[in-house]
């Protein structure tokens, strides 16, 4: 009977701990979603590729053929916690609709900022290959000098004085004096409900990459594909390019 | 009562067996080869473990060095890896002091030689590459070199049964991405170790050295071993020699990468390792002796130069009997067990 009884302990616990690993499930099942959708534009006028054309604050008239740009560690926070997206990369590209949003699930609660690196983290730089958004295949891995280009822009402008007046900035570097991944703190509040999904459409005004902290003329930088100054400059003012529409 | 609780722990049974089989239902049967990366005694450790997330099997290896003699990583078929290193040259390319690339292009630096790679840790003369890993995407798509795009090499290696098999011995399925590629050549290119030459021999107590190469080897420890330190034969430093500047190439070197003054003509200090066998000399293949090497650092640094390295500021004086004396100590640091080693060869 002894004997019996311990087996039954033995059993019982195997039952228990079932009953916890689907009780773990079903709190995965108890989360809400958060949408993330990133709305291209330029000074409020919508991106249209290779089609429309824009005005700089320094009146010089561009068209932009490619933009894109790299998003990681994305988290939501309230007062006390932090809440971290899992496998966090996501290659925003205006030429692939289904890339401008993602979503991931979130505990219930109330939240008062979204967080997350414009550009990928320094880590994943130096860490051999990648894959997934991370993929050289995307055309965003520097193969001349390791490292990932942070944000894509390119087009044609009147002022541009480089080859068929093209506009070039491939900025990136991830280490050093020319580190160009930026910390996005944007406040946002909204709640969580279990099983409900929430929606934050981010406004993204390419126009703030030629002014903010420093000038940036295209007719005296029409191109920046390196790790430098100039690309430092440049990141400082696209830095500023997301706003949440209420 | 008994009966009960018998069928009962039967049940639980049935159902941890059930378990366990699912958990490792997404194994299948995949049993690579596993094979452990071996540091040759006396030498100090890698400076980071590139395998910790690419763990070395048979498999990966066999199709990392398939990849690597394989033309159709290049845009015409012409051009592998092991074009411009091939392994009678340590892996340099002999002979050249620029190699031939896509549509007779030449490259813009000498091809160094491969081997002990894993203690390297930038690559490249001016050390643009971070990880081992990564490094094919230069040549693979360098219009001067294979002038490829990755993602047509892997719609052609997709198209080929071998590779499919190959790719799934190493990786488990039959999945074939850069990724994989990428790694699958670094297990090839990181275990290329030269640790076998007389210069070893005599250190192990297996040879000994004539008295020519035994001065030799005095003369390298006081004159060379500040920048080529043993075992390596390299610090991985990036220096400025005091060569000219080519004013055709005007090659800046480190400073390229860094973009600081201070790293002006700065380059890569090669491993002397193989050094007779994998001329010409220097990032630019200006010397095709080892004599004119010598000579180099005998008179003919620049010493104008502002980011010349302190060491060589007086450049090297050594007599004609200590530089012969010290070209036949350089000579016993060629390892035919490398050069020779059916492992690395192509079939």
């Amino acid at each position: 009977m002894n004997n019996t009884n311990k087996w039954l302990i033995v059993i019982l616990a195997i039952l228990l701990c079932q009953q916890v690993m689907a009780q773990n499930n079903q709190t995965q099942n108890n989360q809400g979603t958060i949408t993330l959708s990133f709305i291209p534009n330029v000074a409020g006028k919508p991106l249209v590729l290779n089609d429309s054309s824009y005005t700089n604050p320094f009146d010089e008239i561009y068209q932009i053929s490619k933009f894109r740009f790299y998003v990681s560690q994305v988290s939501a926070k309230d007062k006390q916690r932090s809440q971290k997206e899992k496998n966090s990369y996501h290659l925003i590209d205006a030429a692939d609709p289904a890339s401008l949003q993602f979503s991931f699930s979130l505990k219930p609660g109330k939240y008062n900022s979204i967080d997350f690196l414009l550009g990928v983290d320094s880590v994943r730089n130096f860490s051999g290959a990648q894959t997934g958004e991370l993929d050289p295949v995307k055309n965003m891995f520097w193969t001349w000098n390791s490292g990932y280009v942070m944000l894509k822009l390119e087009g044609r402008s009147t002022a541009s004085t480089a080859l068929n007046n093209r506009i070039e900035y491939h900025i990136g570097g991830y280490s050093g004096a020319f580190n160009t991944i930026k910390k996005i703190h944007l406040d946002a509040n909204f709640e969580i409900v279990a099983g409900k999904s929430v929606s934050l459409p981010i406004k993204t005004d390419i126009n703030t990459l030629w002014q903010g902290a420093h000038d940036i003329r295209i007719a005296a930088s029409p191109v920046c594909a390196i790790p430098c100054a100039l690309a430092m400059q440049i990141a400082d003012n696209y830095s500023k390019m997301f706003s949440i529409i209420k | 009562m008994r009966k009960i609780s018998i069928l009962v722990l039967f049940v639980g049974l049935v159902w941890m067996a059930g378990f366990f089989m699912s958990a490792g239902k997404h194994e299948g049967p995949w049993k690579p080869t596993y094979l452990s990366f071996n540091i040759p005694a006396g030498w100090p450790k890698p400076p980071k473990d590139i395998f910790i997330s690419n763990r070395l099997t048979e498999e990966g290896f066999q199709l990392g060095k398939k990849l690597f003699y394989d033309g159709r990583l290049s845009k015409d078929g012409n051009f592998a890896c092991a074009t411009c290193h091939q392994q009678y040259a340590a892996f340099a390319n002999y002979d050249h002091d620029f190699s031939h690339g896509f549509n007779n292009a030449f490259t813009k630096r000498n091809a160094p030689p491969l081997f002990n790679l894993a203690w390297m840790p930038l690559l490249h003369w001016d050390g643009a590459i971070n990880h081992l890993e990564v490094q094919p995407l230069g040549p693979i798509t360098s219009t001067i070199e294979m002038a490829e795009q990755i993602d047509s090499v892997l719609f052609k290696l997709k198209k080929d049964s071998a590779y499919r098999r190959m790719f799934k011995a190493a990786f488990g399925d039959a999945t074939i991405n850069s990724q994989r590629l990428l790694k699958a050549i670094a297990q090839f290119t990181g275990t290329i170790i030269s640790a076998g030459s007389k210069y070893d021999k005599v250190q192990r107590g297996e040879a000994s050295f004539t008295p020519s190469e035994q001065n030799g080897y005095q003369l390298f420890k006081t004159k060379c071993s500040g920048c080529h330190p043993e075992p390596l034969f390299t610090d991985y430093s990036f220096r400025n020699n005091g060569l000219s500047v080519n004013k055709l190439l005007n090659d800046s070197g480190r400073m390229r990468i860094t973009r600081d003054n201070k790293d002006s003509l700065k380059f890569k200090v090669p491993s002397l390792r193989n050094v007779a066998i994998s001329f010409p000399y220097m990032h630019d293949g200006r010397f095709f002796s080892l004599g004119e090497v010598i000579d180099h650092y005998r008179t003919g640094i620049v010493t104008a130069q502002p980011s010349l390295d302190s060491l060589l500021k007086k450049r090297i004086p050594l007599t004609n009997m200590e530089k012969n004396n010290l070209i036949f100590f350089l000579h016993t640091l060629t390892d035919s067990t490398l050069t020779h080693n059916p492992r690395f060869a192509v079939h």
